[in-house]
């Protein structure tokens, strides 16, 4: 797992100080960060706003950022912890403007109905699980480094995964040929 | 396709755009703003600071200031002559020199 050669120059560049440094990380893993969120939270409209408090939140620590991390884990790491402390949030306000999501191309007639039955199996899902599944099965992490994003053992990523894919593949009808 | 396609496709529907400068520009200023907060914030700080010291220390300053005032008046008298006759004749100086005068 190790930065690569872009990432390695940018993280040192910013750990120098260099806010444009940091500014090129934004740019390079707001997708990863985003995506993670919307589907750790499902609400797109509250992921965006916490992937926004989850680069605010890493510049200031970006010098504990040791070398040979992902920098992807790392702040999908950061993302978690802030989706888990949204989530306890009882008082916080769920009204969030939502008429950008309005605009999305829509997707092909015969995967409206998976789509929403995809969101509502992840929105029944624990969740660590959920989280699991959003990295290891929707953003091609490793095992080992969603671990190390979510800070949970590796074997319990395993079978996070494991029963998430199950549930979601029984619930679209679909053959687990695995 | 494999069920695992399957998933993945269906998952790559909430895929944010790779490029997003509306979303960067909007971490950018967020940022910019956080750490103008935190500037103004120990400026604040230090002012507060400044002016408790000098307000505890008073008693001890007026005096020497009184004093030390006494003596330097004169020699402030005429520095501050100085640089009005410099800052008046430079400007003469300077519209002199100038074409349009």
């Amino acid at each position: 797992m190790k930065l690569d050669g872009l990432d390695e120059s940018l993280v040192a560049a910013a750990q120098a100080g260099s806010a444009q440094a940091f500014s090129r990380l934004v740019d390079r893993h707001q997708q990863a960060v985003r995506a993670f969120l919307r589907r750790a939270c499902g609400d797109w409209a509250e992921a965006d706003d916490l992937a926004q408090e989850t680069f605010l939140a890493a510049w200031p620590r970006i010098g504990r950022l040791q070398a040979g991390g992902s920098v992807r884990a790392w702040l999908c790491g950061i993302a978690y912890r802030k989706h888990l402390t949204a989530r306890r949030s009882a008082a916080r306000s769920r009204a969030r403007d939502t008429a950008w999501e309005q605009e999305r191309p829509p997707a092909p007639a015969g995967q409206i109905d998976d789509r929403l039955t995809l969101e509502t199996v992840m929105g029944d899902l624990p969740p660590d699980q959920r989280a699991c599944v959003a990295l290891c099965l929707a953003a091609d992490f490793s095992h080992a480094e969603a671990a190390e994003a979510l800070d949970l053992p590796l074997g319990t990523v395993k079978s996070h995964v494991t029963r998430g894919r199950a549930r979601l593949l029984s619930a679209l009808g679909v053959e687990d040929d695995a | 396709m494999t069920p695992d396609d399957r998933l993945k496709a269906l998952f790559a529907q909430d895929e944010p755009p790779a490029r997003d400068p509306v979303f960067s520009a909007a971490v950018g200023e967020r940022l910019v703003r956080r750490r103008w907060l935190q500037d103004m914030a120990l400026l604040a700080g230090l002012s507060v600071l400044g002016a408790i010291t000098l307000w505890a220390m008073w008693p001890v300053l007026q005096p020497a200031l009184t004093a030390v005032s006494d003596r330097l008046a004169p020699a402030a008298w005429a520095l501050a002559l100085a640089f009005s006759a410099v800052a008046i004749l430079g400007g003469f100086g300077e519209r002199a020199a100038s074409p349009e005068s």
